[in-house]
């Protein structure tokens, strides 16, 4: 809680749903209120990115100088996990193209690159298909409605990331839109469609035109299970539970492969590859400022690290996405996403005092700075929860009202969510959820070109964890569209560019430059990084407990 | 704002704590955490077998007995709050190998329910045991599914599989060794891969492929 103070002489969870009544009226019948802010203060003063307190300057590596969150800079600044000694004995795996990550990203770099005849081995860190992709119900963005172009949803990307954006990026982002939803059909992928077999589209914040297309609210889940079948009926081979701890490199400082721990054998791998595609996808188990976060459990940021060691250059560290909507109560789903498809489709936030505050379809970070505004004046919900012990604090999200409007909708389009209020005892259908905005997205990230290769030759990042695409804030839909279109391209691209000789000398010479870097400029070098999974999981102190004593029978790492 | 599991406020005891065991460890926590986290709370390592946390990515499958009932139960532990005298295993169930086929080699639509036998050659021994609707933790029947495939109606099969988390739960619930969330899966991508042809993308790729469309980066909207 210390970032997010609960006001005193704010407005109780009971209090509040008695202010709270259903609205029938569209839209037009029932207006937000003005905001009494221009957007660029309301940023300036509530958006998490400018609480001046948490930004620092990176002391070391190829970005020395820049902002960056401190939380960020803390990992990119640590110790690595290996020593030479590590190595001594290690079994060694060769291959043509590694993929680091399981994700919707690694799984269309792997699919294409072993189409195209390489040998490819995608290792992840979890299973594979455990990711942030599973989890993006609300849909995907593509230009496919007539009146609707290319040019228009450029123009809505590079706008909502405040005009920072790559252009070259953006324009093969949005021109890959059609051919991508028609690449995912031919994987097998189903999405919602029309009495004529039209797809169907809806509008997403910051957009001027209905081009988010979806599969009920489980859009990323349907993306996920195809793809990863996809992948298991190819050639790819799959190491599951073996995260990346560290990049090699050969004798002219590009990338020759990757240091894998397995999980299950309790110990490291080296993969000699001709080429590394890092998919490792965000940051949001790191809690940035504290938040509860909407990311699976692996989002630590260790594609970052290990880009980053390598003498990859980053950008834009000190951006990051909250998605308006995450869940507030209760309190064991606290962070849990709730799909923008809601605001979409028409359905209102509404402060303590029953009034809507900001026009929903704003971009993400607009939507987000309102409802922590609220929050902080006092027009927020606060208040204990049933059982009286967690202190909460958030606005409603009106699903009782857009169900009023639009009888049925919920059950047909919004199963998901459905479900999750069920098993929270809350029918949604009657009772607004209460909600607070959730660290989502990592905006920035390892800088590519329109192929997805960092600055270090033989180093491809696709996904969340590089950068340049979306700005300083990503619209809906735009990330589900970004992994398979850089996904694609890369796992293409990566074969093309494979040597055709082995690097000769592979070494880990970077991770000596890196310490004696840290120890020039003072720096602690007590914690160690990638972090692999967020501190409350204890995975470091299992492996060492497990190290101590073998006969442990309760190793929630590898259940030996 | 509460994802703080060491929350001072947490680790006091209240009566809202109940005590529970979790694979074979007594474990007392407050009971608005999910098996999860009150396996964290007590300071237990858990890395295995978690996964979203969002209940979509069917990793933390567990079996659960109530303490007013012997039946065992299958759950997700993400999505599971725990209960005074609830006996919680993960499973760690290993896979069976899986079957093998890609949807290019299917030549035509007119040939699907053909393959389909000849990839799930045992998917038309279902005995009915209803083992595979038991194990499901998302409530899918998941045995009308596999007849309707088998029958060859594959589109109606794979509506009923739309909430399917590949948890592969049902698989271990099956004496005939059939992959019921596999066939599920079949189902939908030879729906999607055959019968999905939209003509308001199709019209845009085409429009894309014949340069009508495309971007000027120095636009300004």
């Amino acid at each position: 809680m210390s970032q997010n103070k609960v006001m005193s002489g704010s407005i109780s969870y009971q209090q509040a749903l008695g202010n709270y009544h259903l609205q029938k009226q569209s839209l037009e019948g029932f207006p937000a209120v003005e905001l009494s802010i221009d957007e660029k203060q309301l940023l300036k003063e509530f958006h998490p990115d400018h609480r001046h307190e948490t930004i620092t300057e990176l002391q070391v590596g190829p970005n020395k100088g820049d902002r960056c969150h401190k939380q960020i800079a803390d990992v990119l600044q640590a110790d690595s996990r290996i020593d030479a000694a590590d190595l001594a004995g290690t079994r060694i795996r060769e291959t043509d193209v590694l993929v680091i990550g399981g994700g919707g990203a690694g799984c269309a770099a792997a699919l294409m690159a072993a189409e195209a005849g390489a040998k490819v081995i995608l290792a992840t860190k979890l299973k594979l298909g455990d990711s942030n992709t599973v989890m993006a119900e609300g849909g995907i963005q593509a230009s496919i409605e007539k009146g609707d172009t290319p040019q228009s949803h450029y123009n809505d990307t590079f706008k909502a990331g405040h005009q920072s954006g790559n252009k070259k990026l953006i324009k093969k982002l949005v021109m890959d839109g059609p051919e991508t939803i028609r690449w995912l059909i031919q994987q097998g992928m189903q999405f919602d469609l029309n009495e004529f077999g039209d797809l169907l589209t809806r509008k997403a914040g910051g957009t001027s035109a209905n081009r988010v297309v979806y599969f009920r609210d489980y859009t990323g889940l349907e993306m996920m299970r195809v793809l990863r079948e996809a992948v298991k009926n190819s050639d790819v081979d799959v190491w599951d539970y073996s995260p990346a701890v560290e990049l090699l490199s050969n004798e002219s400082g590009h990338c020759a492969g990757a240091i894998i721990s397995s999980l299950q054998e309790c110990r490291y791998v080296q993969i000699k590859a001709k080429t590394v595609i890092i998919a490792t996808g965000g940051i949001g188990r790191i809690h940035l400022n504290q938040f509860p976060t909407s990311n699976h459990f692996g989002a630590t940021g260790d594609g970052l690290v290990l880009a980053y060691r390598l003498g990859a250059k980053l950008r834009d560290l000190d951006s990051f996405q909250y998605h308006p909507t995450g869940v507030a109560y209760p309190q064991h789903l606290s962070g849990t996403l709730i799909t923008e498809g809601l605001r979409s489709s028409g359905a209102f936030i509404i402060n303590a005092l029953g009034e809507r505050f900001v026009n929903e379809l704003k971009p993400r970070d607009i939507v987000a700075a309102a409802i922590i505004r609220e929050c902080q004046e006092g027009r927020g919900v606060v208040g204990d929860s049933a059982d009286g012990k967690n202190v909460m604090q958030g606005v409603w999200l009106d699903t009782p009202s857009l169900e009023a409007r639009k009888p049925g909708i919920l059950k047909k389009r919004f199963p998901k969510l459905v479900q999750l209020g069920l098993k929270s005892k809350i029918d949604i259908t009657q009772t607004p959820m209460l909600i607070y905005p959730t660290l989502h997205y990592q905006n920035g990230g390892v800088v590519i070109d329109e192929n997805g290769r960092s600055t270090i030759a033989g180093l491809y990042c696709v996904g969340e964890v590089s950068g340049g695409i979306h700005g300083r804030n990503r619209l809906m839909g735009n990330a589900l569209l970004e992994i398979i279109s850089f996904g694609r391209r890369a796992g293409a691209r990566a074969v093309k560019d494979r040597k055709t000789r082995g690097h000769k000398q592979i070494t880990i010479d970077h991770i000596s430059n890196l310490r004696r870097e840290l120890m020039q400029n003072n720096m602690p070098m007590t914690s160690k990084s990638p972090l692999l999974f967020p501190e409350y999981a204890q995975f470091d102190s299992a492996k060492n407990s497990t190290a101590r004593n073998s006969s442990s029978t309760f190793c929630g790492v590898c259940d030996q | 704002m509460n994802h703080n599991l060491n929350d001072k406020q947490t680790n006091k005891k209240n009566e809202n704590e109940v005590s529970l065991s979790i694979n074979g460890q007594p474990i007392t926590a407050p009971d608005s955490l999910s098996v999860i986290q009150a396996l964290w709370h007590a300071g237990y390592p858990r890395v295995k077998g978690v996964g979203c946390l969002d209940g979509v990515c069917g990793s933390c499958s567990v079996m659960v007995r109530r303490a007013d009932s012997s039946e065992i139960k299958m759950e997700l532990g993400c999505q599971l709050l725990i209960e005074d005298g609830m006996d919680v295993f993960f499973s760690v169930f290993e896979l069976p190998p899986q079957h093998n086929y890609e949807l290019s080699r299917i030549n035509t639509s007119w040939d699907v329910q053909t393959e389909f036998h000849k990839i799930f050659p045992e998917a038309e021994k279902c005995r009915h045991c209803n083992g595979c609707n038991k194990a499901c933790p998302k409530g899918i029947d998941v045995e009308s599914g596999v007849e309707l495939a088998v029958k060859g109606r594959f589109r109606e099969s794979g509506e009923l599989f739309v909430e399917c988390v590949m948890c592969n739960l049902c698989m271990t619930g099956c004496p005939e060794f059939i992959d019921p969330n596999h066939v599920g899966l079949f189902a939908r991508r030879v729906t999607g891969y055959f019968h999905t042809r939209p003509s308001n993308l199709i019209n845009q790729l085409e429009a894309i492929r014949t340069g009508q469309l495309d971007v000027d980066i120095e636009e300004q909207s």
